[in-house]
């Protein structure tokens, strides 16, 4: 067992208000700089899309990931040898269109424009080029399902959805979308770091973020292809990749990410896993619809002595362990078990988790009025109650979090479910009934459990939500012979290295 | 007190520097105006012996052109001076003498070698120096045995030079050379063992006195084997080859040229049909 630490992310899509202020956090702190412009490390997509960059789930296209093949795991972007033979030709790479053309508006105009019979307008220009441009799309322009219906129709996760069902997704009565936030899923097999030829990405050994060492990157952009997420982006300013950093200068001096420190709807979560890194391999190479099972599995539950033993053993520290036992995440994604990874087929292994959303149930229109379709015998009012009506397919689901194994979705969402219900008899009517509890039994819940979800779902506090571990970055200074009272409360400690475009 | 007396000194050493500076200046003009017109025939020798010799003799017979023995007593000096400094534009004024010399001398029209008035002169003081006297001539260096094959190899380039000369193709041609032909830079070499003679020919590519060749082979000068090989080879052309004008080679360029442009277009165009469209555009395009 090689017990290690990793620091991970949930978002609650069920509490996901798509409001992008995680987005505007992420930009105005890190990718506010020229070439930097169209990269979101941070971005929210309404679901079901297309995504930002368009598609990006479209493996046939963008050929990130991994394939299963005879003899283990193997690159989707190249074979080893293709890729020395391929060096040169990396064409796999998302366009500038597939992202967007960055723009913005020359507002001097609206001052400056000569006098006229018509109001002066600020015209859009490019941020990369300066020129009056066209705006043709944007990182959330199906934002909302809204200004055209072709994004939401060529969402790649409707393919398992019958035909039926997917047409019906289109009609106004039943719409339905959800928000889907994401960053960097600092994988546990990444690819990226797979893929690069210059070994310029690393995981961190201490708390698992992948970082790029721009002084090693020699802009060969294999990262970009090989990303399954695309979530490493270029700068075409400075010549080297650049990605999501998880905030460790943040997280380093116990603050948790921007885009998690400002989430409106508080539906982040963050703390830290155990996994066993000796077992990610066979982890990784299973069948689809086993994925989430195998990579539970290999998150190691804190309180076993055992695990404590192996963890101290690999330098774990006792602030580490005392943080894992009790991180939410641990919580959510092994104990409970509703945290799911992103599109787990592309066998990365992601670290950050998602919560699913429910959806109300579908509705008909009855002598030209639309009603909710619910059944005749129910008698308390539940929009949330059957599973087989939600709106939201439970197929369509499965592909965005469970490899397409649609028992594990029906899991989550009747854990969810029962405890709405059984929290709604106890809150509101004030008495726990029979369908309360059969609800629970049915969910394999206990009515603990199911408290201990809604508190930990509806009314945490900042610090259960964000349980950060202790970096003890004063020691790491004093182990470089500096003082460490020096440079109390500064943020982040080591060298500034502006790197040098080729270089 | 102290201050002013030290700005003082100051003062007077920047006055006395000047003056220094303003004698050295004066002094200088004086030395370049009181240089002597007429050059020392030691200058004349060296410029004789570098740009002349491989043409000419002083007493030693005619070469490529004429012993130049006595020349004082059969032209005026004026007008050899001239001719030393610009023979290019004597002919084509139409001088009666330099034009019967150009016919007497196989249309073989002497380079204007840019020489200054000085150097005229100082030339001139020398070779009047030397008539009678029958010194100052090539000495023939015996050559090797000359291969024509291997002078066609260093002619086109195939075999370097030892010295790191440039190809003579690079500017010259001789008959079907190579598929293009040669350079068109300099003249067609095809007929030049004619032209030249075997001695003139020897003794030009031995110092290549040649105006645009000199500055390019200075530091590069053929070896005694290279120039047999080369006499070989321009020998057997004289008695083989025919010149063929360059613009005869242009149609082949062009039509070469262009089969290898549409070529080039083809295989672009097959990648063209396969190039990655991305699927943004492609989603708004098809809807």
């Amino acid at each position: 067992m090689n017990v290690r630490a990793h620091i991970s992310m949930l978002f609650h899509l069920d509490k996901c208000i798509g409001c992008h202020t995680c987005s505007v956090a992420c930009k105005n702190l890190w990718t506010d700089r020229k070439g930097a412009e169209y990269m979101w490390w941070n971005n929210v997509e309404t679901r079901p899309g297309t995504g930002y960059p368009t598609q990006w789930e479209n493996q046939d296209h963008y050929q990130g990931g991994w394939k299963r093949m005879k003899n283990g795991l193997q690159l989707r972007i190249h074979s080893r040898t293709k890729g020395i033979l391929k060096l040169f030709f990396n064409p796999a790479l998302p366009d500038l269109e597939d992202y967007y053309d960055p723009f913005t508006f020359r507002y001097e105009d609206l001052f400056n424009s000569p006098a006229g019979d018509d109001q002066p307008t600020a015209i859009p220009i490019s941020m990369i080029t300066e020129k009056p441009i066209d705006i043709e799309t944007g990182p959330n322009w199906d934002d909302d399902l809204g200004g055209s219906t072709i994004y939401a129709e060529n969402d790649p996760n409707l393919k398992d959805v019958p035909q039926e069902v997917r047409e019906q997704l289109g009609e106004l009565e039943r719409l339905v979308f959800n928000y889907l936030p994401r960053i960097c899923n600092h994988c546990l097999n990444p690819s990226c770091v797979a893929a690069c030829p210059s070994e310029a990405i690393y995981k961190r050994g201490e708390d698992g973020v992948v970082l790029v060492n721009e002084n090693k990157c020699r802009a060969w952009r294999m990262c970009v292809a090989a990303c399954p997420y695309k979530k490493v982006y270029y700068n075409w300013s400075s010549g080297k990749s650049e990605k999501c950093i998880l905030c460790f200068p943040r997280l380093e001096s116990g603050q948790a990410p921007a885009c998690a420190h400002s989430c409106v709807g508080r539906i982040r979560y963050m703390g830290v896993l155990l996994y066993d890194a000796d077992r990610i391999p066979d982890a990784a190479d299973v069948d689809d619809e086993n994925l989430v099972a195998a990579q539970r599995e290999i998150i190691l539950n804190p309180f076993d002595p055992e695990v404590i033993a192996a963890a101290k053993a690999n330098g774990i520290d006792d602030g580490w362990i005392e943080s894992a036992q009790n991180s939410p995440a641990y919580k959510f994604v092994k104990e409970w078990e509703l945290a799911l990874p992103l599109r787990p087929e592309f066998r990365t292994m992601v670290m950050m988790y998602y919560i699913p959303p429910l959806s109300p149930v579908v509705s008909v229109i009855e002598k030209d009025l639309v009603k909710l379709d619910l059944s005749e015998e129910m008698h308390d009012f539940e929009v949330f109650h059957r599973l087989e009506a939600a709106r939201l397919p439970t197929e369509y689901l499965a592909s965005l979090f469970s490899g397409g194994n649609v028992e594990i979705i029906r899991k989550v969402l009747r854990k969810m479910l029962a405890v709405r219900v059984y929290m709604r008899r106890k809150s509101v009517e004030g008495e726990v009934d029979q369908v309360a509890l059969d609800a629970l039994e049915k969910a394999e819940l206990t009515e603990a459990e199911a408290e201990a979800i809604y508190k930990l779902t509806t009314i945490p506090t900042l610090d259960e939500r964000f349980v950060l571990p202790p970096y003890h970055r004063e020691m790491s200074i004093e182990a470089e012979g500096m003082d460490p009272l020096a440079h109390k409360g500064e943020t982040g400690v080591g060298y500034l290295q502006v790197p040098m475009r080729g270089e | 007190m102290k201050s002013t007396a030290k700005r003082n000194r100051v003062r007077v050493y920047l006055a006395l520097v000047l003056i220094l500076l303003a004698g050295f200046l004066l002094s200088s003009i004086y030395i370049v105006g009181a240089a002597p017109a007429y050059q020392s025939t030691e200058e004349g020798k060296l410029i004789f012996e570098s740009q002349c010799i491989s043409c000419h003799t002083i007493g030693g017979g005619r070469l490529v052109g004429p012993d130049l023995n006595g020349i004082a007593d059969r032209r005026e000096t004026d007008w050899i001076l001239r001719f030393i400094i610009e023979p290019d534009r004597m002919i084509a004024e139409g001088d009666a003498d330099a034009a019967a010399l150009l016919a007497e001398y196989n249309n073989l029209a002497m380079p204007n070698l840019n020489l200054t008035q000085t150097q005229a002169e100082a030339v001139f003081a020398y070779i009047s120096s030397q008539s009678g006297a029958g010194q100052a001539q090539a000495q023939p260096v015996a050559l090797p045995e000359g291969n024509t094959q291997r002078g066609l190899s260093l002619f086109v380039g195939e075999m370097g030079f030892e010295n790191d000369g440039v190809a003579c193709v690079a500017c010259h041609t001789v008959g079907r050379v190579s598929a293009y032909g040669g350079g068109s830079l300099g003249p067609d070499l095809t007929h030049v063992y004619e032209r030249y003679g075997e001695a003139g020919l020897a003794s030009s590519l031995g110092g290549l006195p040649f105006p645009t060749m000199q500055g390019i082979y200075r530091d590069h000068p053929l070896s005694p084997q290279e120039q047999a090989d080369l006499l070989a080879f321009f020998s057997w052309s004289d008695a083989q080859a025919t010149e063929i004008p360059a613009d005869q080679f242009t149609t082949t360029f062009w039509i070469w040229g262009l089969a290898g442009a549409a070529a080039l277009f083809l295989i672009m165009a097959i990648f063209w049909m396969r190039q990655r469209h991305s699927i943004s555009e492609t989603l708004r395009s098809t809807s």
